[in-house]
């Protein structure tokens, strides 16, 4: 059975240029909601640009994105939203809760207290991702893994049902990325739709069930195996990279706090 | 001496009560900016924007002579300049942001020296430089009361919009958040500061009182607000015990209040038991 418009992430010929530079070309493309999606390619080709702008706040060009039937900017309180982990000051004077509690702040009024529903919403969000008993801890106090499952307890909290995941992966190390996959496919299991940009088609054929294979155009979309072929692995990363190109990684003990 | 003399004594002057009124009030707004200068990384753009200041107060000064109004516009023009002028040569040049404000403040601020050169010879340029609380007249008084109350009720309305900005402008953006309006007010509010804490601190020192609270408040708090509170608190403190200081020893009012939160802060720095250098130490490792 098609699925409804509701449940549909829509884009048609999507385009983004940077002056003369263009990140995005002409995607076209249907996301079913329910699934996970890995969004590959080189560096460069316009995963990121692609998240940004079903966030709403990359311009397209010229195209559409639909999320449902609503703009980007109007579907805001389905969308949640993870940062890179290199974008985070660990030192930040924060907690845990501190953080969740920053999922429910988009919708409260300027002078709106947080009430009996958006604190349960907090609880709900710790408990499922077993951070409870870490909640007055400063965040630089965890491990890379627990630090992961603060900023997802934090999607969870702004109570939307389509995640958007920038890199999730990177800087993590083995332990963690186990139990970032655990998660993920358990969310996906439970009909919520996650969408993240993955440097590394490995992790992505493990973790992710739907792919979307970029080079500022679209090579390849569907499920994971088929775009992950290795015709359109050669296409999508020709520009003289290869594809197994891991990045040193730091050793696991440089995961651990400090 | 006893206790009276030592602490209620100064006081018996209208000039004594002004400045600690004037540095007690931009404490408090000072307290609080700088607990996001010092988490957005920002200090050091924070020093070269209190230096750009200068020209436009001479100017303000050679133009329109001491009145506060004119001054605050002189400054808050000069500083405003600087800033928007460094964006833009970032934005439009090869030169990168932190090169530009360098290279602007520097230019700015030579233009205020030579300026200040020029003004009828009763001014002095150190008073300009370090401050002098004798020179806190009662309309630089009401400067420093609307600033004050200005920043801390935008802390205080805004309080989730600034921690969101501060900690992770990306997802403050993605949740609809309006995140270069949060920035150019933030901006906007520390030029207004600078120019209201001048007279007291003097430009070269003005920053003092903003950034040392916080940075001392950094090392002693987890919580974005309690951060702010014990800044503020410290910003206090500092302010009270550095103009008695200043009016005892003779010194620059400027000087004596950021050698006060300069002590606190080395204090802090060696001591502090969970990110301090010394209880570091004794754990063995860097941190």
């Amino acid at each position: 059975m098609a699925p409804q418009a509701q449940n549909i992430l829509l884009f048609r010929d999507a385009t983004v240029r940077y002056g003369r530079l263009t990140a995005l070309r002409a995607i076209t493309l249907e996301i079913p909601c329910g699934s996970s999606t890995a969004i590959l390619g080189r560096n460069g080709a316009g995963k990121s640009t692609l998240l940004r702008a079903v966030l709403g706040w990359q311009r397209l060009t010229s195209g559409e994105i639909r999320i449902g039937d609503a703009h980007p900017q109007h579907a805001r309180p389905r969308l949640a939203y993870v940062p890179q982990r290199h974008a985070i000051d660990w030192d930040f004077p924060i907690t845990v809760r501190g953080v969740v509690e920053q999922g429910r702040y988009p919708s409260l009024g300027l002078f709106q207290r947080m009430g009996h529903a958006d604190r349960e919403k907090i609880e709900g969000a710790l408990e499922e991702l077993g951070i409870t008993d870490l909640a007055a801890r400063q965040i630089r106090m965890l491990s890379g893994g627990q630090q992961q499952r603060v900023f997802l307890a934090r999607a969870l909290a702004q109570g939307g049902d389509i995640f958007l995941l920038d890199e999730p992966f990177a800087g993590l190390d083995l332990f963690g990325s186990e139990e970032l996959t655990h998660i993920l496919r358990n969310w996906e299991a439970q009909g919520r739709t996650v969408l993240a940009a993955v440097h590394d088609p490995e992790i992505a054929r493990r973790c992710f069930t739907r792919g979307v294979l970029l080079d500022t155009g679209l090579v390849a979309a569907g499920p994971i195996a088929d775009v992950l072929s290795p015709a359109n692995i050669d296409r999508a990363y020709r520009h003289g990279q290869c594809v197994h190109d891991r990045r040193a990684r730091p050793a696991a003990a440089a995961d651990l706090p400090r | 001496m006893s206790a009276h003399d030592l602490l209620v004594a100064p006081f018996s002057y209208e000039f004594m009560r002004r400045g600690l009124l004037s540095a007690m009030l931009l404490g408090v707004s000072g307290g609080l900016l700088g607990c996001v200068l010092v988490l957005r990384r920002l200090a050091l753009m924070g020093d070269a924007l209190s230096h750009s200041l200068l020209p436009g107060v001479a100017a303000a000064w050679l133009l329109f002579g001491t009145s506060t109004v004119a001054l605050f516009f002189g400054g808050l023009i000069a500083g405003l300049l600087t800033a928007l002028g460094s964006a833009l040569l970032s934005r439009m040049t090869r030169v990168k942001e932190d090169a530009a404000f360098g290279s602007l403040f520097i230019v700015f601020f030579g233009a205020g020296v030579a300026l200040i050169s020029k003004l009828p010879t009763r001014l002095n340029l150190a008073d300009f430089l370090f401050g002098n609380v004798l020179g806190v007249s009662a309309s630089d008084l009401g400067l420093a009361l609307a600033v004050s109350g200005c920043t801390a009720a935008v802390f205080v309305i805004f309080h989730r919009s600034i921690l969101l900005e501060t900690f992770d402008p990306v997802f403050h953006r993605a949740t609809g958040g309006r995140g270069g309006l949060v920035h150019m007010g933030f901006l906007t509010l520390t030029v207004l500061n600078l120019v209201a804490a001048m007279q007291t601190m003097g430009v070269v020192l003005a920053l003092g009182l903003f950034l040392l609270p916080a940075v001392t408040a950094y090392l002693w708090c987890d919580r974005f607000t309690s951060m702010l509170l014990l800044s503020v608190g410290l910003a206090l403190l500092g302010s009270v015990v550095g103009i008695l200081v200043s009016f005892h020893a003779g010194l620059a009012s400027g000087a004596a209040i950021v050698l006060c939160l300069g002590f606190m802060f080395v204090v802090s720095a060696l001591f502090s038991p969970r990110h301090g250098a010394v209880g570091a130490l004794w754990r063995g490792g860097s941190r």
